[in-house]
C-alpha cells in the first residue's frame, strides 16, 4: 500500500467532512491512517473532525502525531491551538497559535485564535495586534473570494 | 448556543445574552456560498420546528468578519424578538390591492419618462418592470432603515470589532451603489433616484456615526491604499458628489434628515434590555413610515406579520397578473405572464 492510496481515501473523507458528514469522514480517515500511519495530513484531518464533533482532547493527540511526523506543519499547530482553546487552555493555545502564525504568516485563523486567547488572558493590547493581523488577512481572502465570484458570473 | 467555532469574548457574551433574553437558541452555520452580509433564519419570521435561529455566514469568514456578522444578526434578532414578545412583530408586506396601486403609480411615472425618451422601451419590458420595481422597494424598505440602526447599535456596543464593521459597511455601500446601475436607462428616473437616495442617506448616516480613526488597519491592505488619508465620511461621500447623480444627493439629503430625526435621539449605550430593543423596533417602524411618505409610496405596502409577507411572495405572480388586469384591462392578453 502506498501513500497515494491513503491520500485518495483522505480526499474522500474530506469531501464528507465538508458536508458535515463526520461519521463517514472519520471512517475514511481511519482507513487512510491504518494504511499509512506516517501520513501527517491524515492525522491533521482527523483532528479537524474530532474538534468538529466536540472531542478536543483526542484532537490534540492527533495533532501531536502529525507534528511528530512534521514539526513544522503549520496547519497542525493551528488546529492544536483551536483544540486547546476549546479546552480553555488559553496559555498553551497562544503558544500553539504563535507557532502556527510564525510558520505561516497568512493563517488568519491562527492570528484570530491568538487574539481571542490573549483577550481571555486579559492581554488586550497584544490581542488587538493579533486581531488586526487576522482582519487584514481575512479581508484579503474575502476580496479574493469576491473576485472569483465575479469571475464565475 | 453550542459551537466548536472559536468566538471572541464579547461576541460569545452577546450571543449568550441574546439567547437568554429571548429564551431561544442560536446556531452558527458556515457555508461556502452564503451571502456576504450573512443571513439570519429566525423563529420570528419563519415557522420553524425547533426554537433555534440560524446565522449563516460565508466560509471564508473565520475570525472578526464572522464576529461582526454574528453581532449584526444578534442585534436584528433582539429587535425582532423584543417586538414579538412585547408588542407585535410586523414587516412591510403587500396585498392584491396595494400591488395594483403601486404598479399604477410606477406605470404613470414610467409613461412620463418614456414620453421624453428617444429609445422607447418595448411595451412588454415596461410592463414587466413594474412589479420588479415594486418588490425591489419592498425589499429595500424592509432592510435599509434597520441596517442603519443595527450598524449604529453594533458600533456603540462592540468597540472591539469597529475596524471589521468599517470594512463591511464600505463593502456593502459599494455593492448597494452598483445596484440598478445596469438598468439606469430602463428604470424611471424617479425610482432610480429614490433608490440611490435611500442608500446615500444610509451611507451618510453611518459616515457620521462611524469615525475614521478606526480605519487604519484596513489601510494596510493594498486594495484600500487609494483611500489613504481620507476620512470615512469623505470616502462615503466623494463618490456621490463626484457623480452626476445630483438629484440623488438632493433627495438623499432630505432622507438623511429624516433618518437623523429618528435615530439621533437614541441612547445607544442604554442597558441592553428588551425594552431598549423594543424602542429600536418602534423607531424603525416610524422611520420606515416616514421614508415611505417621503417617497409617496404610502398606500403601496401594509404592516403585517412576517407570514403575511411570505404568503404574499408565494402569490406574487397572481397579484401581479390581477394588478396588470386592473390597469390595462383587456389590452393585456390572457396569456400574459405565462411561460
Amino acid at each position: 500500500m502506498t501513500l497515494k492510496e491513503a491520500v485518495e481515501l483522505a480526499k474522500k473523507g474530506r469531501a464528507y467532512a465538508q458536508r458535515t458528514k463526520f461519521k463517514e469522514a472519520m471512517a475514511y480517515y481511519n482507513k487512510a491512517l491504518s494504511l499509512d500511519p506516517k501520513y501527517a495530513e491524515g492525522w491533521y484531518l482527523r483532528a479537524s473532525v474530532l474538534i468538529d464533533t466536540g472531542k478536543p482532547d483526542e484532537a490534540i493527540v492527533d495533532c501531536e502525531r502529525a507534528l511528530a511526523l512534521n514539526h513544522n506543519y503549520a496547519d497542525a499547530w493551528s488546529k492544536k491551538a483551536l483544540a486547546l482553546f476549546n479546552l480553555e487552555r488559553y496559555e498553551d493555545a497562544v503558544l500553539a497559535a504563535t507557532r502556527a502564525s510564525t510558520l505561516n504568516g497568512n493563517d488568519a485563523m491562527a492570528w484570530y485564535l491568538k487574539g481571542v486567547c490573549l483577550d481571555e488572558l486579559g492581554k488586550s493590547d497584544e490581542a488587538q495586534e493579533a486581531y488586526g493581523k487576522s482582519l487584514e488577512l481575512e479581508i484579503i481572502m474575502d476580496m479574493d473570494a469576491e473576485r472569483k465570484k465575479v469571475g464565475r458570473t | 448556543m453550542k459551537t466548536e467555532m472559536p468566538l471572541s469574548k464579547p461576541i460569545r457574551r452577546f450571543l449568550n445574552q441574546t439567547e437568554e433574553m429571548l429564551d431561544t437558541e442560536i446556531s452558527l452555520l458556515r457555508q461556502p456560498d452564503a451571502e456576504p452580509g450573512g443571513t439570519l433564519v429566525d423563529v420570528y419570521t419563519y415557522e420553524m420546528e425547533k426554537n433555534v435561529n440560524v446565522i449563516i455566514f460565508p466560509a471564508q469568514y473565520v475570525g472578526l468578519l464572522k464576529d461582526f456578522i454574528i453581532a449584526k444578526h444578534c442585534t436584528s434578532l433582539l429587535i425582532k424578538g423584543a417586538a414579538h414578545k412585547k408588542a407585535k412583530y410586523q414587516v412591510l408586506s403587500y396585498t392584491e390591492d396595494s400591488v395594483a396601486r403601486g404598479l399604477r403609480q410606477i406605470y404613470y411615472d414610467a409613461l412620463k419618462d418614456e414620453a421624453k425618451k428617444q429609445d422607447k422601451l418595448p411595451v412588454n419590458k415596461l410592463i414587466q418592470m413594474l412589479f420588479i420595481l415594486f418588490t425591489h422597494f419592498n425589499d429595500d424598505l424592509n432592510e435599509l432603515p434597520w441596517n442603519a440602526m443595527i450598524n449604529a447599535s453594533v458600533y456603540h456596543r462592540m468597540p472591539k470589532i469597529r475596524k471589521t464593521q468599517l470594512y463591511h459597511v464600505m463593502k456593502e455601500s459599494k455593492n448597494d451603489m452598483d445596484e440598478m446601475i445596469e438598468q439606469e436607462h430602463i428604470v424611471p428616473r424617479r425610482y432610480f433616484v429614490l433608490n440611490k437616495a435611500m442608500f446615500y442617506a444610509r451611507d451618510m448616516f453611518l459616515a457620521k456615526t462611524l469615525p475614521a480613526d478606526e480605519l487604519m488597519p484596513v489601510l494596510n491592505i493594498p486594495q484600500m491604499k487609494k483611500f489613504n488619508h481620507l476620512e470615512v465620511k469623505e470616502m462615503l461621500t466623494t463618490r456621490w458628489t463626484h457623480t452626476a447623480w445630483y438629484q440623488s444627493k438632493v433627495f438623499g439629503d432630505n432622507m438623511l434628515e429624516i433618518v437623523d430625526r429618528h435615530l439621533d435621539k437614541v441612547e445607544w449605550n442604554e442597558p441592553p434590555t428588551l425594552d431598549h430593543y423594543l424602542e429600536l423596533y418602534k423607531l424603525g417602524v416610524n422611520l420606515t413610515n416616514h421614508l415611505i411618505s417621503f417617497m409617496t409610496m404610502k398606500d403601496w405596502y401594509v404592516w403585517e406579520e412576517p407570514k403575511h409577507l411570505l404568503q404574499a411572495h408565494q402569490e406574487k405572480g397572481e397579484y401581479e397578473k390581477k394588478a396588470l388586469k386592473k390597469i390595462f384591462g383587456d389590452l393585456l392578453g390572457e396569456s400574459w405572464g405565462e411561460k
